[in-house]
């Protein structure tokens, strides 16, 4: 493993930002951390990085205990949420300083940085200055130095925060690459489910400071029992007739106008049942067209929305 | 595979200070904080040197004030750079990842301290023509200069360490600065008692107290008083007391209470 | 015979002896050519010619101009004008150095007085007056200044615009 917490407690006065934090890491893994607004995620990462240090608790990353915060911080790399560049310096003259920060010597941070650079596509603007980098451009900057040390651990906190699609697949692109071909663990801290959904291995749920679920992303949205749930399409004017045929079938918990196009109708179905076989049935005896219908599975968002109690 | 970084072979302030040179001099306020200085310089030598009636011992009086301007000036820049040091990191968010690179606290603050000082070298290499000249042919720019580089040092020194302190703690860059310069402000005041204040036991003590007032003491007895060097170097004892107090205070500050939101210790 | 040295003591102790009797003091040269802001220094020496030890004396340095319209502070000339003497023992003396420096030009006169710290008011004994010439040398160039007022900005103003220049050359697009 190549990140263990065990137990790790973190207090401001009276306030408990984080409470008994236990998880794994393994290696190659990205472990999204997701969490509404004060969850405690960047505290987390904070004290896993050693930025803060833990009130209770034990944590190692790769391999080092949390007594040797330098070790540490020699084998992790970080992006820090509200992370800042000084806007004087330019893209390469950033990397190779924090390369030499890392122990290398001159020639070895210049090959670095040009690799990085390349890596992360700001090859072309590495004698740019920060301040004329775009936001995506910063975000894939803050990750070349989050690499600079060949990290065994890369903790990514908010990587895509306002971002536009692409730049967000950019970044997810990155990430992927982080683990495949380097062979790291990613920790990532996001609050875009969906990315998380096709990025991410397991999921590390976090609400109030505690550790609200763990696991794959399959694994959790099953242990929120997340509904069932389907969408349904008829001719408007078939619309009351649908909804009587729909209130009989057996396995239809609740069936109703929904948002969008005239004539939806989202159904929910009982626990345990997984298909609408009694629903449709029922409409083709009432003589209702179908024009469309979509069953909807067991989702993170679900998950997510249930176990934080957000719902 | 991922690889572990290899252990830093070297010490780590020379980095630092290095590019907290480059950030200053190269694009930072280095060079137009000297531009100003030099221009302050000039215009005071301008006005000295153009005073038709000057005579022998106004001269050394010019060259005094030059003297005293200049020490005063470069020890302030020296403090406002110190005092921006790490609040400054703080606020433009940049502080986080130095703090989570291997480099320990006290190199950081080291590296930081040797940066602001800089300032002050620069300010001693510009002020050097302007007293060679005002102080030429009444042998005395090798003692002006000797004696302004001694306790404009040691004033740099006790002066940036006094910013680094308080940049160490503040909270905001606004706050570190507003109190480096209230602190300067008040180390300044005395110099500006009524002459029957700064007599008596108790004025000179405050005198010789006050880093600032005593070294500018210091260097008026060399360069207008023609004193011999050892004759009045008690009045050294503050500058040097407070340049190694204040030094090694903001070393231990640094070392052991860079966070990153700042504030008080606890 | 023993009562007569006691009332000469007594004597001695009550009406001392006025100092210009006991004491003289002369130095080692007369005449001194210097140039302005250039240091010199002469001796004085105090001799006691009386049997009697001379006990606290001041000896005091003084410096007037010779031709009127210069102003003399002599604070200016030596800051160091005034010495309390050791007790200089009966046929004994003692020397002085002062150290000066010529701080105006034109023709001035030194001098040395010593005179008691306590007991009845006494003329105070004068050395001989040493004459100080001090030649008059403008060493301040006002036109020369403004080379260095210039020059010294201007330098720093363009090597500021070089180094902005050659970063922004060095910049990729959108600089």
């Amino acid at each position: 493993m190549t990140v263990v917490a065990n137990g790790v407690r973190k207090e401001y006065g009276p306030v408990v930002a984080v409470e008994d934090l236990t998880f794994t890491a393994r290696p190659g893994e990205i472990l999204g951390v997701l969490g509404p607004n004060g969850a405690g995620k960047t505290t987390a990462i904070r004290v896993l990085t050693t930025i803060l240090a833990p009130t209770r608790g034990t944590f190692s990353v790769a391999g080092v205990p949390h007594a040797r915060p330098a070790e540490i911080r020699r084998r992790i790399g970080v992006l820090p949420e509200s992370a800042g560049y000084p806007g004087r310096q330019t893209g390469d003259e950033y990397l190779r300083y924090h390369a030499r920060l890392y122990g290398r010597n001159r020639t070895e941070a210049a090959e670095a940085t040009r690799a990085l650079l390349g890596e992360v596509g700001l090859h072309e603007r590495r004698r740019s200055l920060i301040s004329t980098y775009s936001r995506g451009m910063r975000q894939r900057l803050g990750i070349a130095r989050a690499l600079i040390n060949d990290p065994q651990v890369v903790f990514l906190d908010e990587p895509t925060l306002g971002l536009d699609p692409a730049g967000q697949r950019e970044v997810l692109g990155l990430v992927g690459r982080i683990a495949n071909e380097r062979g790291a663990t990613v920790l990532l801290s996001t609050h875009l489910l969906a990315e998380v959904e096709e990025a991410c291995s397991r999921v590390l749920i976090l609400n109030r400071g505690r550790v609200a679920a763990e696991g794959t992303v399959a694994e959790i949205a099953r242990r929120a029992a997340a509904p069932r749930s389907a969408r349904l399409r008829v001719p408007p004017e078939w619309m009351e007739e649908a909804l009587r045929a729909l209130a009989g079938a057996p396995e239809v918990a609740t069936a109703a106008r929904a948002d969008g196009q005239p004539g939806s109708i989202a159904v929910r179905l009982l626990e345990g049942h997984e298909s609408l076989n009694g629903g449709i049935g029922a409409l083709a005896t009432a003589g209702v067209p179908l024009l469309a219908f979509e069953l909807e599975g067991a989702r993170l968002n679900d998950a997510f929305l249930a176990m934080t109690g957000t719902r | 595979m991922a690889s572990v970084a290899r252990a830093r072979p070297r010490p780590a302030w020379p980095i630092v200070a290095g590019q907290e040179l480059r950030d200053l001099w190269l694009g930072g306020r280095g060079l137009p904080l000297s531009l100003a200085f030099s221009a302050l310089l000039s215009i005071l030598s301008y006005l000295v040197a153009t005073n038709r009636s000057l005579n022998f011992l106004e001269q050394h009086e010019s060259v005094n004030l030059t003297l005293q301007v200049a020490i005063a000036v470069g020890a302030m820049l020296t403090l406002l750079a110190a005092a921006d040091a790490l609040s400054g990191e703080r606020e433009r968010g940049t502080l986080e990842t130095l703090l989570l690179t291997p480099v320990s606290r006290l190199e950081l603050t080291i590296g930081k301290l040797l940066g602001a000082l800089t300032l002050w070298v620069a300010a001693l290499l510009i002020t050097m023509p302007y007293i060679w000249f005002l102080g030429r042919g009444i042998g005395i720019v090798g003692d002006a200069l000797a004696v302004g580089a001694l306790v404009g040092s040691l004033l740099a020194v006790f002066l940036a360490s006094l910013g680094l302190l308080v940049s160490v703690f503040a909270g905001s860059n606004r706050v570190s600065l507003s109190l480096s310069l209230l602190v300067l402000l008040a180390l300044f005041a005395p110099t500006q008692f009524p002459a029957g204040a700064q007599q008596g036991w108790a004025g000179e003590l405050l005198q010789r107290l006050n880093p600032l007032t005593a070294g500018e003491h210091y260097v008026g007895k060399i360069v207008v008083d023609r004193h011999p060097w050892s004759d009045d170097v008690s009045w050294l004892a503050s500058p040097l007391v407070a340049a190694v107090v204040f030094g090694l205070a903001a070393l231990v500050a640094g070392a052991r209470f860079i966070r990153l939101d700042g504030g008080p210790p606890g | 015979m023993r009562r007569v040295l006691v009332l000469a003591a007594v004597a001695a102790i009550a009406f001392p002896a006025p100092v210009a009797a006991a004491v003289s003091v002369a130095v080692d040269r007369t005449t001194i050519t210097r140039a302005i802001g250039h240091t010199f220094s002469f001796r004085s020496t105090i001799t006691n010619h009386g049997s009697a030890p001379a006990a606290s004396l001041v000896a005091h340095l003084n410096v007037v101009s010779l031709h009127g319209g210069t102003y003399v502070d002599p604070e200016d000339w030596s800051s160091h004008r005034t010495r309390y003497l050791a007790p200089i023992p009966g046929g004994g003396s003692t020397t002085i150095e002062w150290r000066m420096q010529a701080v105006n030009s034109g023709d001035f006169g030194v001098y040395v007085a010593v005179l008691p710290q306590s007991g009845a008011p006494q003329p105070p004994v004068t050395s001989p007056t040493v004459r100080v010439e001090v030649a008059k040398r403008r060493t301040l160039d006002s036109g020369g200044i403004l080379p260095l007022a210039l020059g010294m900005p201007l330098a720093l103003g363009l090597l500021m615009l070089g180094l902005r220049l050659s970063r922004r050359q060095a910049d990729g697009p959108g600089a």
